[in-house]
């Protein structure tokens, strides 16, 4: 079988100025994560259960926000979930968090799907470095909410500009000709914006 | 570039984002290769991304979405690993795909119901034919007797008994042209077993009788015989019925129990 799902998160070297040693990292739910996924890779279906109710709401959430169609939102869930049953391993040995993974990998393919272009493994080699903890409903609310509040607090072009390219698929070119904006600025709206949230979150 | 060169960060965010060309993804990527440093920084916004992925709003899965994934799972179990199309091929489109199947089900069954409905349709269809032909039969044959009884030139002849009895009679109304024959008598007398009244037509040009057709009265000695078999075009100078056989005979049989000549004849 071709290489289904993209790399998972191998954490790369931890450089002194992350910022992700986020407040959730503590606690034992990514440890559950690995026991789900290691039930998983025994082909115990009941542990897909399981995984899909910690996760499908999340992963189908992006998904919809992205497409804003149930139908397709939900291809791309089922799609991302049979492949965690058909290759758990993969994740299994990485480090941080699968919410988090899931949450970019659904991104990624939600704008795939949108953009009817396909799926580039090259591209979609999804590494991430984030200790976010997402196993548990609780703190899967409380990051939500606090990320929430911290997009809002961004200046409004930095939030337009994360939407646009985030959510919209768009590329900044596409933004920078959408908004009358230099590329430039598109550029550095874009990267301001997720290194404010990186510090809200950390501080 | 080198790794000595690092990218930019701003595009480092945006190649994270997948918010660059194919030209300068590709281009971020073959850097990435050989730097470490730049993979840790897109891994970095990677993370941040995340984080924003995470703003949305929750909404629940559809429903039978759970169903869905696990009844595909369980098929898995039993399906070779060569038949799973992976993720990176064309992306599958699940309602579209759905819709498509359901479609495809519900023509199939649409036209197995179709075909049902054809073939009822087709036995009804000949009944009706059936019906149409059998009506049409009895139209045309009340007709010709209609036409029969009311021809001018039909020979109407009346039969008495050939003795001086004249309780049984008859009378015939024949036209030549058609061969058709229309006969009624009365206060016959009831046969013995094994036997039947036939009429004759007496040819006018004095060719053997022709047989006109076998009768039995009924319990008031009444019989008619309409529309025998007869050919067409033999002008009759007279008619008789005998007793004979009940399977009847090709040549009468005396006595001649009712006779009855054309006038003019």
């Amino acid at each position: 079988m071709n290489e289904n799902l993209p790399n998972p998160p191998q954490a790369p070297e931890r450089t002194d100025n992350s910022a992700l040693d986020l407040p959730l990292e503590s606690g034992p739910a990514p440890a559950k994560d690995e026991a789900l996924l290691e039930r998983v890779a025994a082909n115990d279906q009941s542990a897909m259960a399981e995984f899909f109710d910690r996760y499908g709401g999340l992963v189908y959430s992006i998904a919809l926000r992205v497409l804003k169609d149930s139908g397709q939102a939900e291809d791309v869930m089922q799609e991302i979930f049979f492949q965690v049953w058909k290759k758990p391993e993969s994740f299994a040995a990485s480090r941080g968090s699968l919410g988090a993974w899931l949450a970019v990998v659904t991104r990624n393919r939600a704008v795939d799907v949108l953009r009817r272009r396909k799926p580039d493994d090259s591209v979609d080699d999804v590494v991430l470095l984030s200790n976010t903890n997402l196993a548990s409903e609780v703190e899967r609310s409380s990051m939500m909410e606090k990320v929430r509040q911290i997009l809002e607090g961004l200046p409004v072009e930095q939030q337009k500009s994360v939407e646009m390219a985030f959510f919209d698929g768009l590329t900044h070119a596409e933004i920078a000709a959408k908004t009358g904006d230099p590329l430039g600025t598109v550029k550095t709206r874009i990267r301001t914006a997720l290194i404010s949230v990186r510090k809200a979150i950390q501080a | 570039m080198t790794a000595g060169e690092h990218i930019p960060q701003e595009d480092l965010a945006l190649y994270a984002m997948r918010s660059l060309s194919a030209d300068e993804s590709a281009a971020i990527r073959a850097h990435l290769d050989s730097c470490a440093e730049c993979r840790a920084a897109v891994a970095e916004y990677s993370g941040d991304l995340a984080l924003v992925a995470l703003s949305v709003e929750q909404q629940a899965p559809p429903d039978g979405a759970r169903e869905r994934l696990l009844n595909r799972i369980a098929a898995d179990a039993n399906v070779p690993e060569s038949n799973i199309v992976p993720i990176d091929a064309k992306p599958v489109n699940r309602v579209y795909s759905s819709i498509q199947w359901s479609l495809v089900a519900a023509l199939v069954i649409f036209a197995f119901a179709l075909m049902l409905k054809i073939g009822d349709m087709r036995i009804e269809l000949r009944k009706q034919a059936a019906l149409i032909n059998q009506q049409a039969a009895q139209s045309a044959r009340a007709q010709q007797v209609l036409d029969l009884l009311t021809s001018k030139s039909a020979q109407r002849v009346l039969l008495t008994a050939a003795q001086a009895l004249p309780q049984p009679s008859g009378r015939a109304v024949y036209l030549a042209s058609s061969g058709s024959l229309y006969f009624q008598c009365n206060n016959l007398g009831p046969l013995p077993a094994g036997k039947t009244y036939e009429l004759w037509v007496i040819p006018a040009n004095g060719a053997a009788p022709l047989p006109a057709g076998l009768f039995q009265p009924d319990a008031t000695g009444g019989a008619s015989v309409i529309l025998p078999p007869l050919p067409k075009g033999v002008p009759a100078k007279a008619f008789g019925v005998t007793m004979e056989q009940a399977e009847g005979s090709a040549t009468p049989t005396a006595p001649i129990l009712l006779a009855g000549a054309v006038s003019g004849e």
